[in-house]
């Protein structure tokens, strides 16, 4: 193998690795995004009501798209709960109701409130005592493909 | 004919005469006629009864949700602890309690165990959905499982306020949830 067969076939390699290795990076990131380019979906001020184990919960947060595009939340999921989902609370005629959401649009460069006696990510039967002080972890799925993960606080207000 | 001048002084004088006629209004809904509260007689998860007809002389709050509930009960519940902390000593002629209208789940011992997450002193009570039926009539106020009660994850509709009990035993006043702990603790002074 004469020298530039050597340089080429070592360019080779390390293109190869390169590719590698900034996947192994950026892992995390495409894991979570399976939409092209990077997530502009973002969950602020997250938190979680205290809850005793077993018993059932909320989380909230600001969730933001900067995207130009509309996404849609479908669900949720958290290893700390047996179930999680989309709620939102409402009242008619001096009752309260809550209502399981499959499907909440996000605006593109807009926020959506998720708040107390609105709506929420609801866990059901939680897995162990979420304490003050605590934190929790909560995985958005979105329509576009795209998931984020978010940690909530866990409060007792 | 009233001068100008006249007229002036009246239309200031107006929002102090108005004042000066009313007295501060509680928040909520208000019943000008108060009747008395219905029978809530039920003992907790330790023995301890709780009859509303024995507490004369205090102001009792009355929540009526389930401990699934994951959003607006527990927002009631740590308002009505809010109010609690802003009332001081005063508070010890307040009773908190949460009745759970969810008996395909809720046990007296997860009643009292959820009331208390809130405050120690809350009583959290429950009974049988025979039981519930004829509270549910005598409050005329109605809850019931949305989605299948067959499975665990059903939620149930409930009524969305605050029921507020005066010293007399009257039915007096209902607050929206969301009211802020401070907010009730100052009505609840008014009607100590």
């Amino acid at each position: 193998m004469n020298q530039e067969s050597v340089v080429r076939s070592w360019l080779r390699t390390f293109a190869s690795c390169s590719s590698v290795l900034i996947a192994a990076a950026c892992g995390a990131a495409d894991s979570e995004t399976a939409a092209a380019g990077p997530n502009p979906l973002f969950a602020n001020d997250a938190w979680a009501r205290a809850a005793d184990s077993g018993a059932s919960t909320a989380v909230y947060f600001m969730l933001e798209n900067r995207g130009d595009a509309v996404d849609t939340l479908s669900g949720a999921r958290s290893e700390d709960a047996e179930e999680a989902g989309i709620h939102i609370s409402t009242q008619r005629d001096r009752m309260m109701h809550m209502t399981a959401v499959p499907a909440l649009p996000v605006p593109p460069n807009d926020s959506v409130s998720f708040r107390p006696l609105g709506a929420h990510v609801m866990l059901m039967r939680v897995r162990r005592p979420l304490r003050d002080g605590d934190s929790v972890n909560v995985t958005l799925e979105f329509g576009s493909g795209r998931s984020l993960e978010v940690r909530a606080g866990v409060r007792q207000p | 004919m009233m001068s100008t001048r006249g007229l002036r002084l009246l239309l200031a004088a107006l929002p102090l005469l108005i004042v000066a006629g009313c007295r501060e209004p509680l928040r909520g809904i208000v019943f000008e006629d108060p009747e008395p509260a219905a029978a809530l007689v039920f003992t907790d998860a330790e023995g301890k009864a709780f009859d509303l007809a024995a507490q004369k002389g205090a102001v009792v709050l009355v929540y009526f949700g389930y401990t699934h509930c994951p959003d607006v009960c527990p927002t009631t519940l740590s308002d009505w602890a809010s109010a609690k902390r802003a009332l001081g000593e005063d508070a010890e002629r307040v009773r908190f309690v949460f009745v759970s209208v969810d008996p395909g789940r809720d046990s007296p011992e997860l009643a009292l165990a959820y009331a208390r997450q809130f405050d120690a002193s809350f009583v959290g009570v429950t009974g049988t959905a025979a039981e519930l039926e004829t509270l549910k009539t005598a409050w005329r106020i109605a809850a019931y499982p949305e989605g299948d009660p067959r499975t665990r994850n059903y939620t149930v509709a409930h009524p969305a306020h605050t029921y507020v009990v005066d010293t007399q035993g009257r039915l007096r006043v209902l607050y929206e949830p969301g009211v802020r702990g401070e907010e009730l603790a100052e009505d609840i002074r008014k009607l100590l």
